[in-house]
């Protein structure tokens, strides 16, 4: 865990298309704003662009909320097997999570003013979640979704 | 200092506005005049203000520069401070205007407006987050307490994303209409988003939903006048409960 952790932390920013970093609250929106237009232009049906920007929105805040700063990355991957996808990459030096599980339980959170559905309804808003967290190192989650055949 | 420099150096200047050469007319004197310390900030202050707030810092940085070539006595150095000093003071001017237009905005944005007696629409758009909405549900909640309104039709149609922070203020401001003695009906709700909600798990069934104004409105009235003939049945059973005090006037 503490290896993928490292190297994901320090993957390249390079092989993104877009890089938002966040440190204000406004910054959250430009996040999902760009998070929209990635996957409009990856052609994803309405509904599926909303849930891409709105499980954005929810890692932008939690790195607002629990590490003040940190960066949303987000990429289009046109190679994949199964069609065109949209990857998103939330990493900050934060407090870290002590057991990644536990956010992942419906109900559970640190925050006095959330419902502590953030990250499992990010979950299940994509295809695929994947969480590597330490205390005191940071997080960093790394969510896709493919463009849905009709 | 002779006139006539001066007004050779004000031609020079190729002043945009009659306002801006008045103001040169004004300010060149006092900095040719060869005049040091208060006096001299006394004499240019007002005219280099008006300038700054007229050309900006860089088109008055540039007619500054030849001004000083055109005039080897310049008091370049008794300058620098006070033009610190004035942008410090125009910044400080403009910051309060944005905070101004801010406040401004966040009361525009959240409109309540009465659609009927006791029914009270909030059309809400852009993102949720944050103080603005914050300040929203002050609002709501002093306005639902104030004009004893018993309906809120909340309309959600310009809001783009809600996530699990909007769903939560949403949520929390229901409840705390609720607890006024209000009914809330949720409008405006697009089908991708309805989808999400599901997907995030949150929850809107403690309110009613209508699907769309002309609904909601329907309902509400609905609500009104389901509540007035509950209040009129209570008057009329009281009143067989006692007819001295009001049998004979509901018997009407």
């Amino acid at each position: 865990m503490d290896g993928k952790l490292r190297e994901l932390l320090d993957i390249s920013e390079n092989d993104f298309d877009v890089v938002v970093r966040i440190t204000r609250e406004e910054d959250i929106a430009i996040a999902r704003q760009m998070a929209k237009q990635l996957a409009q232009e990856l052609g994803f049906s309405l509904a599926d662009v909303t849930k891409v920007a709105t499980a954005v929105s929810e890692l932008a805040r939690n790195i607002y909320r629990y590490a003040q700063t940190g960066k949303i990355m987000i990429r289009k991957r046109l190679e994949e097997s199964g069609g065109p996808a949209i990857q998103v990459v939330a990493a900050d030096r934060g407090p870290g999570i002590d057991n990644v599980d536990r956010v992942l339980a419906r109900g559970y959170t640190t925050h006095e003013r959330s419902l502590g559905i953030g990250l499992p309804g990010v979950r299940r808003l994509m295809d695929f979640c994947e969480i590597a967290s330490k205390v005191g190192t940071g997080t960093v989650v790394r969510v896709e979704k493919r463009r849905r055949k009709f | 200092m002779d006139e006539n420099r001066v007004e050779m150096l004000v031609e020079e200047l190729e002043a945009g506005s009659k306002h801006e050469e008045k103001l040169w007319r004004k300010l060149l004197p006092g900095v040719v005049s060869g005049a040091t310390g208060n006096d001299l900030r006394e004499m240019i202050r007002e005219p280099l203000f008006g300038l700054l707030h007229e050309l900006g810092e860089t088109a008055l940085g540039a007619k500054l520069k030849l001004v000083i070539e055109r005039t080897p006595t310049f008091p370049t150095a008794e300058l620098l401070p006070l033009i610190l000093e004035l942008c410090g003071e125009l910044r400080h001017d403009s910051e309060q205007a944005v905070r101004e237009l801010e406040r401004m905005l966040s009361e525009l944005a959240t409109p309540i407006v009465r659609i009927w007696a006791e029914v009270l629409l909030v059309p809400l758009i852009g993102s949720l987050d944050s103080d603005r909405a914050q300040g929203m549900a002050e609002k709501l909640l002093e306005r639902v307490s104030t004009t004893r309104a018993k309906v809120v039709v909340v309309d959600v149609t310009g809001v783009p994303t809600i996530d699990t922070a909007a769903g939560g203020f949403l949520i929390e401001t229901f409840s705390a209409v609720k607890l006024l003695g209000a009914e809330v009906i949720l409008t405006g709700l697009k089908p991708e988003i309805a989808h999400t909600l599901v997907k995030l798990g949150i929850d809107f069934r403690m309110v009613v939903i209508a699907r769309d104004l002309e609904d909601a409105l329907r309902q509400a009235i609905a609500m009104i006048e389901e509540d007035r003939s509950r209040q009129r049945k209570i008057v009329w059973t009281r009143g067989s409960n006692f007819p001295g005090e009001g049998g004979e006037h509901d018997g009407i």
